[in-house]
């Protein structure tokens, strides 16, 4: 009995939020059953009880999950046999659970450190993945594969993922259209045209050959660019969380769920703060080790699956490393809560092209790389004119099948064009 | 006597609007010492108050009225002194007002300054700083004359002199610099007076009115705003042809079809500039109150007449001409000042010069969004904007056409897509009809990317000119 009121203890001191908390981890271990039962009784054996019911939790209750083995499987590959295509593949897949965990583990965390700071980490390691992978292609210098793997995550987003969630939350509820907050989706489309304009200037600057110094003004202004582009990224969150609750509450709702009763899986925090901590750390560093697997494989599968570099970073590793955001996008929009899967969708590409495509800038000046805003005409025109179609789509604030289709084909006429796409500069590099 | 009766019944009905008038102009004691006068007083008084109305000149034709003679000392003094004085007064009173009673004028001297530099010196850098200087105060007053002189006008003459004159600073740098065959100067300043009114001048006053007004967002007429973000993309459209058409080498006859293209692509712009003041000025009071250009009742600084038609008129000449002197030394030194201080021909003409010419539009568009009537605010903005897209550069080709200049819609094409971008950025910030500091954050940042795009761009066409020269 004295284990179990140490127990109490330890919950009453790890539940910040209060009682509730502690009452629904209660209920939580007698969820669990016959585990939880083994572990109040052991009072010293406390620790390892939680070690496993923290791997049980982050782990196992995941069913995506199943996909992890194919990690240590993609490095064993690389090292026995030097079969890139297999290996870019394996890691690939491998990555996907990784991510999502990755995803779960902000959230819980988030819980904890209350909606400001929670909603930063969100907007922060949103995209994690993307960000470990860049900058491991940064460091290899790969900067075309950094530039359009950030390119296709941006396009992935905006097309692939929200015109799924609309197609699908279309046919679930296709007796009406659905609607969403106009106010938030026209603040992140101007945004996004604002991150075009900053991708945009460097581009026509050096495609025009009117720069004052050929080649190196056009690094420069990008870096200059990429610094105002994170100061307004900066204002945006600060805009976003100093108090303009009414007008984007229903978006923040991705961000911080404490509010929500409507969120039925996650309405309390399942892993402690440490613990979340922990994972967060161990989830990262087993990304990175597979994200340098999955960089050093690109060039050796695209030879063996006879794809161009252009098609695998702009479609491929998106399409995979957004696999998570996807699937929770979806479920939302057939749970007709249309602003969280904008808040998804819409969010994340804002915080990519205004967040992560600077962030690698300025990465890539401290590393010394020659990385640049400068995506190539074919991209910046691509990204420029996606950016267009969307935005128009989303003024209007409702959204029906049709819609989706629509984004969808869009999609796939991008990734036919990618598909027959030599990026010119790769040759040069 | 009849006559005179007949103007003392004029002067009976208006005598309480003069009164009025006086009383407004501090010339209370006068009025009434005239009024108190008797009969004997009633020759001198009507023809003393039939004159002072008009103005100072006819006043000096009295002095040599026998009729003041017979007054009492006092008044007949006074009179005197009140003709002499009184032309003295409005005329000092006309100075003070259009010279001293604006602080910016403590840039005037800016001006004589550039031309004795110009002149004693040969530092083109120095010459065009202060000529820059010294015609923003020159600017702001032509404003100032030109609204003053709309309430004589009435609304619509009123609004088309706005409409017209409203960027009158731009226009005469843009002749002069045509005149001398500066055509990249021209293309690139106009390009950048649009481009400063549409982000910086916008977003300071968003970022000024949303950071008072922190609790909520401040609203405007979408409608005007639309009816402009409309207008803008067709005179982007009217930009982008003849630009996309000489880059893709397409033309029929290379470099001249081009030009021809402009040519009439710019009378057509001029008719849609037309209809749209026609449009504006018939009768749209329900969606168009708003629009500040047309509506003098909703201007708070402004509600008295402060100078007198003739006045208007005189100022207007003086300080447009004023400003011409000054243009000329401002676009002579644009090269040398280019050298001087180590930066691309293009910034100066793209990011210096429109900001210091809109220096008092900027200062009024923060005001007025800071009083929270961002109607008034987006009129300066993106209605100079507008004036500038599609009657300014239309202007300048058919100006270019008479003085036989090749000056075309072609802006090239970096100069093209960054307007192009613009437009479109602040069109759907705009759309939604809400203001809060974040998109005046949003508007700044996107023209410091804009102004260091320019400021490490070289314009190629501008090397050839100069390979010509």
């Amino acid at each position: 009995m004295e284990s179990v009121e140490k127990m109490d203890i330890e919950l009453n001191e790890q539940g910040l939020d209060g009682s509730p908390v502690c009452v629904k981890k209660m209920h939580l271990f007698e969820h669990i059953g016959p585990l939880a039962a083994a572990a109040q009784s052991y009072g010293p054996k406390r620790t390892h009880s939680r070690l496993l019911m923290s791997i049980y939790i982050v782990i196992f209750k995941a069913r995506i999950n199943v996909l992890v083995p194919f990690g240590p499987l993609a490095v064993v590959l690389h090292y026995l046999t030097g079969k890139h295509g297999w290996v870019f593949f394996f890691s690939l897949v491998g990555i996907i659970p990784l991510a999502e965990r990755l995803g779960y583990a902000t959230e819980q965390l988030a819980y904890y450190t209350g909606p400001t700071i929670g909603g930063l980490l969100n907007a922060t390691f949103g995209n994690a993945t993307e960000m470990i992978i860049s900058i491991y292609a940064l460091k290899n210098g790969m900067i075309r594969v950094v530039q359009q793997s950030l390119l296709g995550s941006i396009l992935s987003n905006m097309l692939l993922v929200l015109g799924c969630a609309f197609l699908s939350g279309g046919i679930v509820h296709s007796n009406k259209d659905q609607v969403f907050n106009k106010a938030a989706a026209v603040v992140n489309s101007g945004l996004l045209l604002m991150a075009v304009m900053g991708l945009m200037f460097p581009a026509v600057l050096h495609f025009t050959h009117s720069e004052v110094q050929y080649g190196k003004s056009e690094v420069s202004l990008s870096r200059f660019s990429s610094c105002v582009m994170l100061v307004a990224y900066a204002s945006y969150l600060f805009f976003q969380l100093k108090g303009r609750h009414n007008l984007y509450s229903p978006i923040d709702e991705e961000e911080n769920q404490n509010d929500d009763v409507d969120s039925d899986e996650e309405d309390a925090p399942e892993i402690t703060f440490w613990e979340s901590i922990a994972w967060l750390a161990v989830l990262t560093a087993w990304v990175s080790i597979l994200s340098g697997y999955l960089v050093d494989a690109i060039e050796g599968a695209s030879e063996a699956m006879s794809m161009p570099v252009a098609f695998i970073s702009v479609i491929l590793l998106p399409i995979v490393g957004n696999a998570a955001e996807h699937a929770s996008a979806i479920m939302f929009a057939m749970k007709d809560k249309l602003d969280i899967t904008l808040g998804v969708a819409i969010g994340s590409s804002t915080q990519i092209s205004m967040f992560l495509i600077p962030f690698c800038v300025v990465i890539g000046w401290i590393m010394g790389k020659e990385m640049d805003l400068n995506f190539q005409l074919f991209e910046t025109a691509s990204l420029f004119i996606t950016v267009l179609v969307v935005a128009f789509m989303l003024q209007e604030g409702t959204a029906n099948y049709f819609k989706g289709i629509m984004l969808i084909l869009c999609y796939l006429i991008v990734a036919a064009s990618f598909f027959e796409h030599i990026d010119p500069n790769s040759n040069d590099n | 006597m009849e006559n005179k009766g007949g103007r003392r019944l004029n002067v009976d009905t208006q005598s309480s609007y003069q009164l009025e008038m006086f009383e407004n102009k501090g010339h209370i004691s006068i009025s009434h010492s005239h009024l108190e006068m008797g009969k004997l007083d009633g020759q001198f008084e009507l023809e003393f108050e039939d004159e002072c109305c008009v103005g100072p000149s006819p006043l000096i034709r009295n002095n040599s009225s026998p009729e003041i003679e017979n007054h009492n000392e006092s008044f007949s003094n006074a009179g005197e002194k009140c003709s002499i004085s009184y032309m003295k007064y409005r005329v000092f009173r006309s100075l003070n007002i259009i010279l001293f009673s604006a602080k910016i004028n403590l840039l005037m001297p800016c001006g004589p300054a550039a031309i004795a530099v110009k002149c004693l010196t040969g530092q083109h850098g120095w010459v065009f700083l202060l000529s820059l200087l010294g015609v923003v105060p020159l600017a702001e007053r032509l404003g100032f004359v030109t609204e003053q002189l709309a309430f004589f006008t009435g609304p619509t003459v009123g609004g088309l002199l706005n409409a017209t004159f409203g960027n009158a600073t731009e226009l005469i740098i843009s002749i002069y610099a045509l005149k001398k065959g500066m055509i990249r100067v021209v293309q690139q300043s106009l390009l950048g007076s649009i481009l400063s009114n549409m982000l910086l001048v916008l977003g300071c006053a968003f970022f000024c009115g949303g950071i008072v007004y922190s609790k909520k967002d401040q609203v405007f007429n979408k409608a005007a705003v639309t009816v402009n973000s409309g207008l803008l993309l067709m005179a982007v459209m009217g930009l982008l042809f003849p630009a996309v058409l000489h880059f893709t080498h397409t033309e029929i006859h290379l470099g001249k079809s081009e030009l021809a293209l402009s040519r009439f692509s710019s009378c057509i712009m001029l008719v849609a500039y037309a209809s749209y003041i026609i449009f504006q000025l018939r009768g749209q009071n329900s969606s168009f109150d708003a629009d500040t250009e047309h509506g003098e009742s909703q201007k708070d600084e402004n509600e008295e007449v402060q100078i007198s038609k003739g006045e208007a008129i005189f100022w207007l000449f003086i300080v447009t001409i004023w400003i011409s002197v000054l243009s000329e030394y401002l676009v002579d030194a644009i090269e040398g000042a280019s050298k001087a201080w180590n930066m691309p021909i293009a910034f100066i003409s793209v990011i210096l010069l429109p900001i210091v010419g809109n220096a008092a539009e900027h200062a009024s568009a923060i005001m007025f969004a800071m009083k929270d009537k961002l109607d008034i605010s987006l009129g300066v903005a993106i209605g100079s904007s507008t004036q500038i897209s599609m009657f300014g550069i239309p202007f300048c080709v058919v100006i270019g056409w008479i003085m036989e200049r090749h000056m075309d819609l072609n802006f090239q094409l970096f100069e093209t897509a960054a307007l192009f971008i613009t437009v479109l950025v602040v069109a759907f910030m705009l759309q939604d009809g809400t203001s809060n500091y974040f998109k005046g954050v949003m508007l700044i940042l996107s023209y410091i990317i804009v102004a260091a795009s320019f400021y490490v761009h070289v314009d190629p066409t501008s090397e050839e000119n100069s390979h010509r020269n």
